[in-house]
């Protein structure tokens, strides 16, 4: 019972730091330069600079928890990128040299783009698909959660759920892998699924996509129930039917939001690694770059050298993405 | 939420707190144990307050067997351990020991990672002292020093762990009434477990299960094959050579190994599901074979631990039994056995790390996990008697019985080619890879890490 | 919107689409209530309908045996408990079908064996089948799908589940709540307030989301090491996993929770200002609300993830048995091996109830279309 209630106090502890802390200082920003003092001039001043101060004020925790968490462990990478094995000579560009003409790389990097062109593209799609046909049935709330189960599921049972679909047992022996259950009863022959070079790539893409999926249409679902109900009903009276209004009404009112779930599952896609150590850890021709870096960081040891390089390589990999943010952002204040 | 919290609250109620670690045998009753050294052991140290943390591999079943042993140390000296594992260990202890919070004492199966850390100043030397007595306490010494010993942050070489529990490698599991039903002896030379293997072909039968599937570590069953075939087709020294690259990976020799395995593995009549399906096969699935009806195979090959992997009521000896993976009779190598085993090292330096250190060295340490399960030791003075059954003594016989004991060459090669190039290499041969091509490629990866 | 066809459409691919999506975890579903030894050998799905099967039953070695005249008989099922169709029988490994089911099988030196239709055998012969290895018996039979609870009891009275599962929620809900909130003001300081150097920092977030996890692990545990050191507390506490998961689950947060708020009308911002409310104000009382659905989108992921999540917990809380979380002790009950199919399956079904749970609690703050009627 003890454990209980430590656990609830730690719990209210917790938030009610963070929540005071925003409360706490507004009150002060408010009380030092207050808005309404009488003298005009004063009051205009106060605004002006608390104008300046209040939206550091707002980004001051998330700065602080971005710059330890993440921008100083970039750094720290850099800096061992350039170091050997164990981090502590300085080595040069060797380990981007051996990077670069290491075949091991090659073949994770153009499974990488693979990757990067199916994943998105399809559980967007498909995620757009759900959260548009689950809108419009009473049975679309659970259709929702089931669709989204996989999101839930921790990675340990995803796994053993592909396991059970992918699963190989030659020809005269009954199958326990569905999809080989299939291909038989169709009169095929079964096959080792993840271990076909190359197409493998995309029975492992078909796990993620079936992952993501359901975060798409999660974000999607939210973004369409957004949409003003005015413009839908002002195509209806104009006789457009159910796709048109989705394809010519809808989708570009939704569009930012599409591209924030594209970006997200691309990003999801250059450090996706589990699926692919569980399955396959990266043999038959399978290799990603997330996949590698594990593998160089960890394995018997490990080469930080190295392992930092290719991190770094997977975090250049991501700068298109930021260009194209950049200039969105930059569009939006200027519309503003 | 608040439904949440009260789910939380039930649950609470539902597991009570845990009962404190009973001893498993009572100090003094049972006679097969030598209870003398744990008085002794007891009188000597007193460390009441002090705590220790230990990192292990051994989780399920085994972590309960570690606990018992654990448990006669604390109660010997009053220390407090906290034992835990996890996972990925192999992850957690370079993290761990790299960002300064190491546990007290690790205990790794990897001699390939524990260099390592050695090499990173990260592990306590445990003196020369220790040295003398493995060398003097564990059957065949010397070969458990050389395996214990490392080369410091400075390059000079100390003894830094400990080995304690070793698993025997060369074994082949069979259901003896399947042999007897086909009218199959057990095969005492390698030319009579390749006249078999043929035999139980000409039969209509299949003779082995092989399955290198393994998740992320898929290819290693395969690992243990090459090096039981290396030991019988080359001298010991060849293999030490073997396992440091003094010897290339794409030598003649090594190269023989590896077909020698393809032998097996590599024809479609000798395998359950034929070639193509030994590497995706899990290996935890593939020795169920042995007991389909009909048989699916009559032979698998796999360390002294599958048990636990094979049908519920399984009893060793009567549903399943194993024997020795026999030698070429034609070639003079004598009786090598591969084995596996964990070594436990002192990652934080502490009164009570030293006093583990000095438990892993009575006999009594040993015995009362020899009595429950799984556990074989190279230590001379425990008595044998203590085994809890009949197959673990057998497996002490093949270790006593070896004329040459080598340990999992995969495991003390560094760990990107021991855990890495030499799975991918395996599963690469198994999917048809010649074993010229598949050598070099990890001799390549080799030499890039060098 | 209202003709058939279509709406028939619409119902047929939703049911399509979800099919497709449960039918992986529907077979794992089914498979964590199947015997351990069944799981390896014959598909999830035959065990919905009756199956034939190729079995072995060992009699019992004398148990039981009756003597009369001088023969001995020893009688029993060969279905331990459950039932089925005998088809047929073998005394062999070499020929496990060869008498029908009812024939006597001659097993020489006066002993025979039969199996009946309905699994029941007898053995008999002149001497005892006492210390002997009990009979082999190989059949062929049609059995009824067969269940059993067994793995889920091993799961949910492993020994300190109930610890880790309050450990999890210690974990999780503050490491949900906490990113939100800091999201939440600097989404709408990125969105609606004017800085020099917005558009830089919003592509910053985006760069930040790319940064691989397990790079940051050792460079952070240091940090949390040597403070620990200089300021005396355990450096694997609660307050640094939540920091931790706060720190890693930003950048989506923030990056999500912008596209929301930018995308809210202009309007109602402006016309507050004029009212004369301050930015804390317009935030709490009106983006706070409007933002409802996206912050219980992120919320819902937040949570899976932390809740899921094992290698950020064991290194930033550790592996100890009172600290350790549900996915941990979950994963230590597999075995030092790692794979018992049978608990993997029990223990995914075991993990994933609470995130399903907050997933339906909600759900319906996804859907309520909180800003469509507002903007009216």
């Amino acid at each position: 019972m003890v454990q209980v209630w430590t656990a609830l106090f730690t719990i209210v502890l917790g938030i009610f730091a963070a929540v005071s802390w925003f409360w706490g200082a507004n009150f002060c920003l408010d009380r030092l330069l207050p808005a309404r003092t009488g003298d005009p001039v004063r009051n205009a001043r106060n605004i002006h600079r608390a104008g300046l101060i209040r939206p550091w004020l707002f980004l001051g925790p998330a700065i602080l928890a971005l710059g330890l968490y993440l921008v100083y462990p970039v750094w720290e990478s850099l800096f061992l990128s350039f170091h050997g094995k164990s981090g502590r000579e300085f080595v040069g560009a060797a380990n981007y040299r051996w990077l670069f003409a290491d075949p091991g790389f090659r073949e994770s990097i153009i499974n990488n783009f693979l990757w990067l062109l199916v994943v998105p593209a399809a559980s967007t799609f498909l995620g757009l698909l759900a959260a548009a046909l689950t809108d419009r049935i009473a049975w679309g709330n659970l259709a929702k959660s089931l669709i989204f189960m996989p999101m839930a599921i921790s990675f340990v049972g995803a796994a053993v759920i592909w396991k059970f679909v992918y699963d190989y047992r030659s020809g005269d022996d009954a199958q326990i892998g569905i999809l080989n259950a299939l291909v038989t009863w169709f009169g095929g022959d079964p096959q080792a699924w993840i271990a076909l070079p190359f197409w493998n790539n995309f029975f492992l893409m078909a796990i993620l996509v079936w992952i993501q999926t359901g975060f798409a249409m999660v974000i999607l679902s939210a973004a369409l129930r957004g949409i003003p109900e005015e413009t839908i009903e002002a195509a209806v009276l104009d006789g457009a039917n159910g796709i048109q209004i989705f394809f010519r009404i809808m989708v570009p009112q939704i569009w930012g939001t599409i591209a924030v779930v594209w970006t997200t599952i691309t990003i999801t896609v250059l450090k996706v690694f589990d699926i692919v150590l569980a399955m396959t850890n990266g043999q038959w021709k399978s290799n990603v770059l997330a996949n590698l870096m594990f593998d160089w960081m960890f394995r018997g040891g490990g080469d930080f050298g190295r392992g930092a390089a290719i991190a770094i390589v997977i975090m250049a990999l991501v700068t298109p993405i930021m260009i194209w943010n950049i200039r969105n952002a930059r569009a939006e204040m200027e519309g503003r | 939420m608040k439904k949440l919290l009260a789910g939380t609250a039930l649950f609470a109620l539902l597991a009570g707190g845990a009962p404190a670690q009973d001893l498993k045998f009572a100090p003094g009753e049972d006679a097969r144990f030598n209870w003398q050294s744990f008085t002794d052991f007891s009188e000597k140290y007193n460390l009441d307050g002090q705590s220790l943390t230990i990192f292990g591999p051994w989780r399920g079943e085994d972590q309960v067997l570690v606990e018992s042993m654990l448990a006669y140390f604390t109660a010997a000296t009053g220390v407090k351990v906290n034992y835990s594992s996890s996972e990925n260990y192999e992850q957690q202890i370079v993290i761990d020991t790299q960002a300064g919070s190491p546990p007290d004492i690790a205990v790794l199966p990897q001699p390939g990672l524990i260099a390592d850390l050695a090499s990173k100043g990260l592990l306590a030397p445990l003196g020369d002292e220790t040295t003398a007595w493995l060398r003097d306490n564990y059957a065949a010494g010397d070969s458990w020093v050389g395996l214990g010993t490392y080369k410091g942050k400075d390059g000079t070489p100390a003894l830094y762990a400990f080995p304690y529990k070793i698993d025997v490698k060369s074994l082949v599991w069979y259901v003896p009434e399947n042999f007897e039903d086909a009218g199959y002896e057990v095969p005492q030379t390698m030319e009579e477990l390749k006249a078999l293997t043929e035999q139980i072909v000409a039969d209509g039968g299949t003779p082995w299960c092989i399955g290198l599937g393994s998740g992320g570590a898929t290819g290693w069953p395969a690992t243990d094959w090459v090096e039981d075939m290396m030991l019988r087709t080359q001298a010991p020294d060849v293999y030490d050579k073997w396992v440091t690259n003094e010897l290339p990976f794409n030598d003649p020799a090594v190269v023989g190994a590896i077909d020698e395995f393809g032998w097996f593995a590599r024809n479609d009549a000798f395998v359950d599901g034929g070639a193509a399906a030994v590497a995706t096969t899990d290996f935890r699935d593939s020795p169920k074979g042995l007991f389909a009806s009909p048989p699916k195979c009559y032979m698998h090959h796999q360390a002294s631990f599958i048990p636990s992997f094979f049908p519920e009521g399984t009893k060793l000896g009567r549903d399943a039994d194993f024997f020795y993976m026999p030698a070429y009779a034609g070639k003079d190598l004598g009786k090598p056995v591969l084995g596996a085993g964990t070594l436990a090292m002192i990652t934080k330096d502490s009164e009570a790390a030293r006093a583990f250190i000095e438990w892993l060295k009575t006999p009594i340490a040993h015995e009362v996990w020899m009595a429950q399960s799984g556990f074989l030791t190279p230590l001379k003075s425990v008595n044998v008697e203590a085994y809890g059954n009949d197959a673990l003594k057998k497996q002490g016989e093949i270790l006593l019985n070896a004329t040459t004991f080598r340990f999992d060459g995969s495991d003390l090669m560094p760990g990107k080619i021991g855990a890495g190039a030499f799975w991918t290499g395996m599963v690469d041969y198994a999917g048809g890879k010649p074993a010229a091509d598949v050598a070099a490629q990890i001799q390549k990866e080799w030499d890039a890490i060098k | 919107m209202a003709n058939n066809p279509y709406r028939w459409a619409v119902h047929l691919s939703v049911v399509l689409f979800v099919v497709l999506w449960t039918l992986p975890t529907f077979g794992l579903f089914v498979t964590s209530f199947r015997d351990k030894d069944q799981i390896a050998v014959s598909g999830w799905w035959t065990a919905l309908g009756s199956a034939t099967r190729n079995d072995m039953f060992r009699a019992p070695a004398g148990e039981g045996e009756v003597e009369e005249g001088g023969r001995f008989t020893l009688t029993g099922s060969v279905f331990a408990g459950a039932g089925g169709h005998v088809k047929a029988f073998g005394i062999s490994s070499k020929a496990p079908d060869a008498f029908a089911a009812g024939e006597s099988a001659d097993l020489g030196d006066g002993e025979s064996l039969t199996v009946a239709q309905d699994g029941t055998f007898t053995l008999a012969g002149p001497e005892s089948f006492k210390d002997r290895r009990g009979q082999r018996i190989f059949f062929t039979a049609t059995t009824p799908p067969a269940f059993t609870l067994d793995n889920y009891r091993a799961v949910l009275f492993a020994e300190g589940l109930g610890r880790s599962f309050l450990n999890s929620a210690t974990v999780a809900i503050p490491s949900t709540v906490i990113p939100i909130l800091i999201a939440a003001f600097a989404a709408y300081a990125l969105s609606w307030m004017q800085f020099p150097g917005r558009a830089l920092l919003v592509a910053a977030i985006v760069g930040l989301l790319v940064v691989p996890l397990q790079m940051s692990l050792i460079p952070l545990l240091r940090i949390y090491n040597a403070a620990g050191q200089a300021l005396g507390f355990d450096p694997k506490s609660y307050i640094g996993i939540w920091l931790a998961h706060t720190g890693f689950g930003l950048p989506l947060a923030i990056y999500l929770l912008r596209n929301y708020m930018v995308g809210l009308p202009k309007e109602i911002m402006e016309s507050a200002r004029v009212d004369g409310a301050t930015d804390f104000q317009i935030f709490t009382r009106i983006v706070l609300p409007l933002s409802f659905p996206a912050l219980a989108s992120f919320a819902i992921f937040q949570f899976l993830w932390t809740w899921n999540d094992l290698l950020v917990a064991l290194v930033f809380l550790g592996p100890q048995d009172d600290k350790l979380v549900l996915t941990g002790r979950l994963v230590n009950l597999l075995g030092s091996r790692g794979g018992d199919w049978e608990i993997l399956a029990a223990s995914a079904f075991v993990s994933i109830a609470v995130p399903i749970l907050v997933f339906f609690a909600l759900q319906k703050y996804l859907v309520r279309g909180l800003l469509a009627g507002s903007v009216k």
